[in-house]
């Protein structure tokens, strides 16, 4: 698929697919034992979106991500996927369905090569009468064409992913998620842990993977990224939505303060003398 | 790694841009590179020491070489369980008790039940690997560390093994198993010794020493022999070629992150333990078919023996990177240096300082080749 | 980086060079006379055999040869096997070994035979097993034979009711002892053997533990120190030396002899290790060099040692005796 940059724009504009709804979230609740961690979770994403979760720490993202992508089971609460309701009893049966999570610590084995984590569960294979051996040229040669896709020319994909840096590791992770067919891209926390370069090139990746169509949910508590690349943003707060905003409705400061919850952060802010 | 510029990611063509990060290695380097034969330094380090001060006291004979090479098959076979499942995050101690316990459930059917002698050994395999499995299932499930499960499994097994022979037999040695062993199929499996004509020949052209009753002093290889090689290099091949070895990586390098891509870790880690047992099991089989008995004290510590020779083959403690290759290597330094004290003739009193400070020198050596190589230092 | 990888080679054949007085070792052993030998079956946590490893260095300065004593370091019988085909091996002028397993020893004490390379065997074994395996001699003490005779003298002391303290029971050897024991003393072993282990401690409450259950036990059999200390503490501190008929242990050491000397105990039964040192390298080297060996086996115990005899055997105890 090549498109130069005004194609792109022209494409979210066209429901040719685009534009629907992906997977839709209606009011999640998630308790563990006494502790309610989610208290009323709604939110939709549409293919080609990026629709961003912004929330403070504690805020109940990563309960959030995890009942979404299968390791809980919600309390109550639904979850459509593509029209269907789902309910997912592994992270194996999310995949299937097309939710992929790209979770903080990546799933990426650092000593393991390139190609081995690129197709960690999934492996390739060729059999040799009944045995089956993992098919290596083929995998070598897509993981090192994949790469490619998103900007990194991996001269010998058997290094191990350790020798990547942060963000190069980072799309990986995502190239893997989109190369096996997600719909539904999570992306929990992708910038917290990267330098300036680094994140200019994960975002850059995340608005490639949004052209082909896939819808991803950006969870972050960096609200300067968050803006920098999201269609649209979901306010989370002690485990309840605040509201959705499209990025026209909504500024960069009023949607830092939302996610602050209004008064401290101002507060804050004018005690620093609004360098905040 | 080059960033390439905008815009140029889906259309240009693949062309190897020289990243000048990464500068020309020679192929001996990258060799010495690999987790597989990094130890191969170490291999080099004790032949080369032992052909200084043992060259001339019959190391290198026929007899000799078939000693030291018994030592290392026997560790070969339960080093390859070792090793994988050191990759695979998990250790096993139980694997010295399980060896005695392979024994006496060989020997007591034979020779108390009537058991045919081939029945026995089936069935001590099946008890075996139930038992990993069982060891697996524990550690699985219960998250405990699996040092403390194999080790209450090390102290139940050895126990088992004394209970039950005092039980039935009311000694601690069973012996007589050599009458059973004629004829049977499974017995020729682990206790045959192969090519004997091949042998005859050698010792009949002189590049073999003979005995002075005219028959060579080595009669043939032992299938403890084969039976090591085949363990590991299909142990290898697994690791390194099938989806199964991908999982065992990704089970020890981050279990958590495996199992949230679908890896049944938890049937990775149980098939483990079973290997182990199988291994065990292997290793007591040859053991009393070749003696045509069991004891209560067999295959003491030898669990720590095959975790020295995966560790010395560059398996990591922490899991998730090593070879199976490199641990047959670490079984070979440690046969050789086991062995090849006594052919130095250095003084009895001393041997476990010896063997523990050549041990210590071939895991440094290995460890400083492997830095220097992959650029750490 | 290259540099350093040839230093490091560099410096690793010095290290191989500097190890050739190993090799001199090696050599000079080789070239100072006979080299023989000696594979016992001892753990090495077992003091027993230090008499016997001083008896081979009297015996190696008396005749001029090399003896290099074998163990396997956890008593692993099936590593001793190893341990004899290595000797084989090496071309020894001449190997002694026990005979501790003769099912597992079998094939590697006849393959040095078959070799050519002398045998004799000592300690454990019987002098029929030694004559099956086609060894030159046996030297040492019959061990169902030395039980007996002990048996019979705690039968004359009046003893009924015994107990056997075991702290080597893998060793085929141990049981004999304590069937011999009981066959003098005719009546049944039973569960009258304990299974001490060898740790002092762990002994000494076994003991305790099974005295409290059987309080008419007035016999006691230790199978060598290892048992007989921790038990010889026992009595001291419980002070129930008296209810014992008969105390006997194989073997001798410092804490036995005093015991005998006190009264606590009444015989030690000493199997006289010195001569199994001293006499296996002798024969050995008579027959390397002129061909002689005596025709018979040699009994080296059983020797009973009581108050009577003790005063000698006490200045040598744990060094010669």
């Amino acid at each position: 698929m090549s498109m130069n940059v005004q194609t792109v724009e022209a494409a979210a504009v066209q429901p040719d697919g685009f534009g629907r709804p992906l997977i839709e979230v209606h009011n999640l609740v998630k308790h563990f034992g006494p502790v309610v961690a989610l208290a009323g979770v709604s939110l939709t994403v549409r293919a080609a979106e990026v629709h961003c979760l912004v929330g403070d720490n504690g805020a109940g993202k990563s309960t959030l991500i995890k009942t979404l992508c299968g390791v809980y089971r919600p309390t109550s609460g639904d979850v459509v996927v593509d029209g269907k309701p789902v309910s997912f009893a592994s992270p194996r049966e999310a995949l299937d369905a097309g939710i992929a999570t790209v979770f903080q610590d990546l799933a990426m084995i650092p000593l393991l090569s390139i190609t081995r984590n690129f197709f960690m569960g999934r492996e390739p294979v060729k059999k040799i009468g009944p045995l089956a051996f993992i098919d290596m040229a083929f995998a070598d040669k897509v993981a090192r064409s994949e790469m490619r896709k998103i900007g990194i020319d991996v001269r010998d994909p058997q290094q191990a992913v350790g020798t990547l840096s942060g963000g190069e590791r980072q799309c990986v992770a995502i190239a893997r998620a989109v190369y096996f067919g997600a719909k539904v891209l999570i992306l929990d926390e992708p910038t917290s842990a990267l330098g300036v370069a680094q994140t200019s090139m994960v975002l850059k990746f995340v608005r490639q993977v949004r052209a082909k169509g896939l819808g991803l949910i950006f969870i972050t508590h960096n609200v300067r990224h968050a803006y920098a690349v999201g269609d649209k943003f979901t306010v989370l707060n002690r485990g309840r939505t605040l509201g959705t905003f499209t990025k026209s409705e909504i500024t960069l400061d009023d949607l830092q303060t939302k996610m602050a919850g209004d008064k401290e952060l101002q507060d804050l802010s004018e005690e620093l003398g609004g360098t905040v | 790694m080059a960033i390439l510029p905008d815009g140029a990611a889906n259309d240009t063509p693949v062309v190897d841009i020289i990243d000048e990060r990464l500068s020309r290695q020679s192929a001996w380097r990258r060799f010495l590179a690999r987790p597989d034969l990094g130890a191969f330094a170490g291999v080099v380090l004790v032949f080369a020491f032992f052909g200084v001060t043992a060259g001339g006291t019959g190391m290198f004979a026929s007899d000799g070489v078939l000693n030291w090479l018994t030592v290392t098959a026997q560790l070969m076979i339960i080093g390859t369980g070792a090793a994988l499942l050191m990759i695979g995050g998990e250790f096993d101690l139980s694997v010295g008790s399980m060896i005695g316990f392979v024994g006496m459930m060989i020997a007591i059917p034979t020779i108390y039940f009537g058991v045919p002698i081939g029945a026995s050994v089936i069935l001590a395999f099946v008890a075996a690997m139930a038992i990993g499995a069982l060891n697996g299932f524990i550690i699985v499930r219960t998250r405990l560390p699996s040092f403390i499960v194999t080790l209450a499994s090390l102290y139940m097994l050895r126990g088992l093994t004394i209970a039950l022979s005092i039980l039935v037999t009311n000694r601690t040695t069973v012996s007589g198993l050599k009458e059973y062993s004629n004829g049977s199929f499974v017995a020729q499996l682990f206790s045959a010794k192969l090519f004997p004509g091949f042998f005859q020949w050698l010792a009949d052209n002189g590049m073999i020493n003979k005995l002075p009753n005219g028959e060579p002093v080595v009669s043939g290889v032992p299938m403890l022999i084969l039976w090591g090689l085949v363990m590991a290099v299909v142990g290898h091949i697994v690791l390194t070629k099938t989806r199964v070895g991908n999982w065992i990586f990704a089970s020890g390098g981050d279990a958590n992150a495996a199992r949230n891509v679908g890896v049944p870790v938890s049937m990775i880690k149980i098939s483990l333990f079973m290997v182990t047992a199988f291994g065990a099991a292997v290793f007591a089989a040859c053991q009393v078919l070749e003696f045509g008995s069991a004891a209560s004290d067999r295959g003491v510590l030898k669990e720590f023996e095959a975790i020295i020779a995966a560790v010395i083959g560059g398996c990591l403690l922490t899991g998730g990177y090593g070879s199976v290759i490199g641990a047959s290597l670490g079984a070979l330094i440690f046969g050789v240096v086991q062995m090849g004290i006594l052919f130095t003739g250095a003084p009895s009193d001393w041997f476990q300082v010896f063997l523990g400070a050549m041990l210590l020198t071939a895991v440094l050596f290995n460890s400083s080749i492997r830095r220097r190589v992959t650029g750490e230092r | 980086m290259k540099t350093g990888l040839t230093g490091l080679i560099r410096r690793s054949l010095l290290a191989v060079a500097l190890a050739s007085p190993f090799a001199g070792l090696a050599i000079t052993a080789h070239a100072a006379g006979e080299r023989f030998v000696f594979v016992s079956h001892s753990p090495d946590s077992d003091t027993w055999w230090n008499v016997i490893k001083n008896a081979l260095k009297d015996a190696e300065h008396d005749l001029g040869v090399t003896v290099q004593y074998r163990n396997p370091p956890t008593g692993d019988i099936a590593d001793m096997a190893r341990i004899i085909e290595q000797a084989t091996a090496s071309n020894p002028s001449g190997i002694v070994t026990t005979i501790s397993d003769f099912n597992v020893l079998q094939s590697a004490i006849k393959g040095a035979i078959a070799k050519g390379i002398p045998v004799i065997t000592v300690n454990s074994g019987t002098a029929e097993q030694s004559k099956k395996l086609g060894a030159l001699m046996h030297i040492g003490q019959p061990e169902y034979d030395a039980g007996k005779g002990a048996g019979e003298r705690a039968k004359a002391a009046g003893v009924t009711k015994f107990l056997c303290v075991n702290h080597f029971i893998n060793d085929s050897a141990s049981v004999e002892r304590c069937q011999g024991y009981a066959d003098g003393l005719g009546v049944k072993l039973g569960d009258q053997m304990l299974d001490s282990g060898i740790d002092p401690t762990g002994v000494y409450n076994k003991v305790k533990a099974y005295l409290s259950v059987h309080p008419d036990t007035d016999g006691i059999l230790t199978l060598g120190p290892n048992s007989a200390d921790p038990v010889i503490k026992l009595l001291r501190d419980t002070g129930s030396a008296s209810k014992f008929k008969s105390f006997i242990s194989f073997d001798l050491d410092g804490d036995i002899s005093q015991a005998i000397k006190d009264g606590l105990m009444s015989a030690a039964i000493d199997q006289q290790p010195y001569l199994q040192g001293y006499l296996t390298i002798t024969f050995l080297t008579l027959y390397v060099r002129y061909g002689v060996i005596p025709p018979n086996n040699v009994n080296t115990g059983p020797g009973f040692i009581t108050k009577d005899n003790i005063a000698m055997v006490e200045k040598l105890a744990g060094k010669y005796r």
